[in-house]
């Protein structure tokens, strides 16, 4: 738990980190903006006033430029010398009145005034004036008429003849200051802006707006002291520094709330500057509006971004959380699953040390008594019982450790159901009598017996559900099995095959139907502790039915008995049963169960066969006879091997004796072919055909002897008696009466027999006998003293010339292993009883004159 | 009583018999001589004493004869004894020897009586 904790307390610190580093970052931009667009407020008003400052200067220029060449123009035109004195004062009063001048005047060199119209001149500040003037060039200058007006005096070096006699310094006209001011605009009434003209000084050459006062710095105090501000005296030194300087001069005036900028520029044909100012009311409150809309905008943003910071913080915390639960599942499923598998490994250590145990324990005590045969088959029986149970845990240890590894896969082939049902139900029947179940098999609904599917897993799938529900039903109780079919959704290649087993046995907790699927578990109650298995039996099974693409469900209730259902969808297969058709031959079918004979009948008709049925030998031999003797025999005979009375061997024996060898017998037995194949193929059945027989198993058991009829059945050489007359053989045989029965018959074949009663007789006799006296030996297996084995190696050992002659064992047994151990021992061949003349004379021919 | 009617009384197969030995003397020669058989007494005997391996050798006995003369029933008694006792003793063969037993003498009584009907 504390693991969990980690990580969220690391979350919250940086969730918490981030939202402080986020605000501060908006608040410094809003901060570090706000600033900024004040400095760009100002950069821009600077241009702009830099810019009106530079036309209004230039305007004054080119007005005085204007004026001073008007002057200078009524010198050129009346230029002194060329008229008489009255003339000139005469054209020039003239020409100055034409060009608007309101007054006139020679200036003398000494600074005095000849008006020449207009009233009389004083300068303001006549020395700069005088000195330009008399150093010859044009200047500009403020002064006043008699009335006290303020004008404005342009003059040009000229030297015009004064009243006096004296010759003047310069032509000056004059003309009314707010001339300039309107000219220059500089008292604009609808804009925010005005402008003065002082001298370096401070005082004004030219007034605008409410200023009053002579001098403009001392407007500036008073301005400051008016609205509260303070550095009044740091901007006026500025100022005047920059005038000293004779650069312009830029500043923005804070005074209380107020932003001014102002602007100072020299004025050319002057000692004059040029004094903007902006109020920055309006811009200001802009500005003020930016600001705030700026400061709005970085708490939204940083709101939303902290928003989204919360969100993704709180969904990675719930996805956190999530997976840690997740994590903490897999560890508990693969804590349970390993306890699971510890269970499952002393379980098993377990359930493979008992019968381990009894073979152990066994093996000493036979051991022990080696001497005492019956306690060493007791023991050997007892060792075999646990072995195989060995073998079933092993074999299902090995299938899950297959599964569990991916290894296993599906071996998919052509399947029929209803013979699968059949062999299992085959294998099953035996522990259901046992125990005394009633046993129900209920197949309905077949759309198709053939499909494709891997039969030795879907038959485990079934013997697994069959034999639990044997194992876990009490005796007498019931068992059902139900097998049937319907159209898949999968299409019509597919064929949904339902598969029910049903019990009234002991049932399942429902925490043990949790979890039954699952590897290495079994109900871990009283009930079953002795029962047998490995508990990977339905674990095996669930993985097949998934592994085909199935389903299995179950319901179970304690006491009550438990019901399994496995759906699959299997496909169905190409070879359907509607080809299956065999030529309209007649066929008797003989099988002492009445139902299995009519179900046989059935299905032959079904593949086109005409069928009769009896129920034991002597009746199928009749039934034959009759049949051959009409000359309409039958093409096949379906013979059982188990039969009351005359059994199936007998029975074959006996039809081939009245009918000949033309006609194919098949036994139809649940037995293995193999067991028995070598006995009946002694008394002339042609062949096999294994029980269950449904549809399928008969066509293709039959199929072969289509071609085979016409080809194949050619009649056998006439029976001839063979002729040994004068061949010497000894013949083996304890028994007296089979003695004289062999005798009998083989020497109506011209045989001479000697009879040895025993291996070691035998032996014996053939020692004694000169070479070749004996054509051959016919030695019987179970002898006293001497068996039929032991007399055939001992004579192979003798060091006679014919040692090797042709020995053939008869003997009533008639296994396979029984004919294998003859040919070990040495034996040439081997003879069923009874003794037949024809297989006698056959073997003899073969080996008599080979 | 003809042979035929001995046959169906021992449960036997007389048609399979005549096939193979071919005349009624012959089966009525050795049929005869199956009474004086003794691997009957044998297996009594060996399974008086415990000694499975002759009381196997005995019913086997009993099962060649038996195929030789075509006695059906006891040969399926008698077979399935001596399968009992292949392999040694099995707890079966108690009761197959008491059946090889009845059969035996049912197989003996219909001889006899045969043997009888030639004798009148």
């Amino acid at each position: 738990m504390n693991n969990n904790k980690t990580p969220l307390r690391f979350l919250m610190v940086s969730l918490i980190a981030l939202s402080l580093l986020c605000v501060c970052i908006f608040s410094f931009l809003a901060f570090y903006m706000s600033r900024r667009s004040e400095d760009t407020i100002s950069n821009v008003g600077k241009i702009y006033m830099s810019g009106m400052s530079q036309q209004i200067s230039m305007h004054f220029e080119t007005t005085m430029d204007l004026r001073l060449s008007q002057v200078e123009a009524l010198v050129e035109t009346n230029f002194p010398g060329t008229k008489s004195r009255d003339d000139l004062v005469e054209d020039l009063v003239y020409s100055a009145r034409a060009r608007g001048f309101e007054h006139l005047a020679f200036y003398s060199t000494d600074g005095t005034f000849e008006t020449l119209y207009g009233s009389e001149l004083t300068v303001i500040d006549p020395e700069p004036f005088l000195a330009s003037l008399n150093a010859s060039g044009k200047k500009i200058a403020v002064g006043t008429d008699a009335y006290g007006t303020r004008l404005v005096l342009m003059g040009v070096s000229s030297t015009y003849p004064m009243s006096g006699g004296k010759t003047c310094t310069a032509l000056v006209a004059a003309l009314p200051v707010d001339y300039i001011s309107d000219t220059l605009s500089l008292d604009n009434e609808d804009g925010m802006m005005y402008s003065h003209i002082i001298r370096q000084d401070g005082t004004f050459v030219i007034r605008s707006g409410e200023a009053f006062r002579d001098s403009y710095f001392d407007r500036i105090y008073a301005i400051y002291d008016e609205l509260g501000g303070s550095d009044a005296g740091r901007h006026v030194q500025e100022l005047q520094a920059a005038m000293d300087a004779g650069e312009d001069y830029s500043t923005v005036l804070v005074i209380g709330k107020e932003h001014r900028h102002l602007l100072c520029t020299k004025l050319p044909y002057s000692e004059w500057y040029l004094v903007v100012v902006v109020p920055y009311g309006s811009l200001n409150e802009e500005i003020a509006h930016l600001s705030h809309q700026w400061g709005c905008m970085a708490i939204v943003g940083c709101a939303i971004v902290l928003a989204a910071l919360l969100l993704i913080f709180f969904r990675y915390i719930q996805i956190t959380k999530q997976q840690m639960a997740e994590l903490e599942q897999a560890r508990q499923t693969a804590v349970a699953a390993n306890k699971a598998k510890s269970e499952f490994l002393s379980n098993m250590s377990h359930d493979i040390r008992t019968p381990m145990n009894a073979i152990v324990g066994m093996t000493a005590i036979a051991t022990a008594n080696i001497e005492n045969t019956q306690q060493v088959q007791h023991c050997l029986k007892k060792i075999a019982l646990s072995s195989k149970h060995l073998l079933n845990l092993i074999n299902d240890v090995l299938d899950m450790s297959k599964i569990e590894s991916g290894k296993m896969t599906l071996n998919i082939d052509q399947v029929s159901l209803r013979e699968m049902m059949d062999g299992i139900v085959n294998i099953v029947q035996p522990q259901v009598r046992a125990k005394q179940q009633q046993f129900d098999i209920f197949i309905h609904d077949i759309l198709s017996e053939n499909v494709c599917c891997d039969s030795v897993r879907l038959n485990q799938v079934v013997l697994n559900l069959l034999s639990n529900a044997v194992k876990f039903t009490p005796v007498e109780g019931s068992i059902h099995i139900a097998l049937y079919q319907e159209p898949s959704p999968q299409g019509d290649d597919f064929v949904r095959t339902h598969l029910l087993v049903k019990d009234s046995g002991i049932g399942m907790s429902p925490e043990f139907q949790a979890k039954i699927f699952d590897s290495f578990s079994r109900e871990d109650s009283r009930r079953v502790q002795r029962t047998e298995g490995t508990g990977l039996g339905m674990a095996i099974t669930k993985f097949i039915v998934d592994a085909m693409g199935g389903t299995i469900q179950l319901r179970s209730e304690q006491g009550r008995g438990s019901e399994f259902h496995v759906t699959l969808d299997l496909e169905v297969s190409t070879i359907q049963e509607t080809d299956m058709v065999l030529p309209d031959w007649n066929m008797l079918v003989v099988d002492d169960d009445r139902e299995l004979c009519e179900s046989t009948v059935a299905s032959l008709k079904s593949i086109g066969l005409h069928a009769e049925w009896t129920l034991d030998g002597e009746n199928a031999v009749r039934m034959a006879e009759e049949r051959f003797q009409r000359h309409d025999g039958y093409h096949i005979i379906l013979l059982d091997w188990k039969l009351p009375g005359m059994d199936g061997i007998e029975t074959a024996r006996e039809l081939r004796r009245r009918l000949g060898e033309n006609i194919p017998i098949l036994l139809i037995s649940a037995y293995d072919w193999g067991d028995i194949e070598a006995e009946a193929k002694s008394v002339g059945i042609n062949g096999f055909i294994s029980k269950p027989l449904f549809k399928s198993t008969l066509f293709y058991g039959l199929r072969p002897y289509v071609d085979a009829e016409e080809t194949v059945l050619e009649p056998l050489p006439e029976e001839h008696e063979a002729d040994f007359t004068g061949r010497r053989i000894l013949l083996a045989e304890d028994n007296e009466l089979n003695w004289e029965i062999a005798d009998e018959l083989l020497s109506s074949l011209g045989l001479e027999l000697d009879w040895a009663e025993n291996g070691k007789i035998c032996v014996e006799k053939f020692s004694a006998a000169a070479p070749g006296w004996y054509d051959a030996v016919f030695m019987d297996l179970r002898m006293p003293i001497m068996t039929g084995y032991e007399a055939t190696q001992a004579i192979r050992a003798l060091d006679r010339p014919d040692a090797s002659l042709p020995i053939i064992a008869m003997t009533a047994d008639a296994f396979s292993e029984d004919i294998q151990r003859c040919l070990e021992a040495g034996m040439n061949a081997h003879i069923a009883k009874p003794i037949d003349l024809r297989e006698v004379s056959r073997l003899l021919e073969k080996y008599l004159n080979s | 009583m003809t042979l035929q009617e001995c046959y169906a009384a021992m449960g036997g197969n007389y048609e399979e018999v005549l096939g193979r030995l071919r005349s009624d003397r012959l089966i009525q020669k050795f049929v005869l001589k199956f009474v004086d058989d003794g691997s009957y007494q044998l297996l009594l005997d060996s399974m008086a004493s415990q000694n499975y391996e002759d009381a196997f050798r005995a019913a086997h006995t009993i099962k060649g004869v038996c195929q030789n003369l075509g006695l059906t029933r006891l040969l399926n008694s008698s077979s399935q004894l001596s399968e009992a006792l292949r392999h040694g003793y099995t707890p079966e063969a108690d009761g197959l020897v008491e059946q090889v037993g009845t059969d035996y003498q049912e197989t003996i009584g219909a001889i006899r009586a045969f043997q009888a009907s030639l004798g009148a």
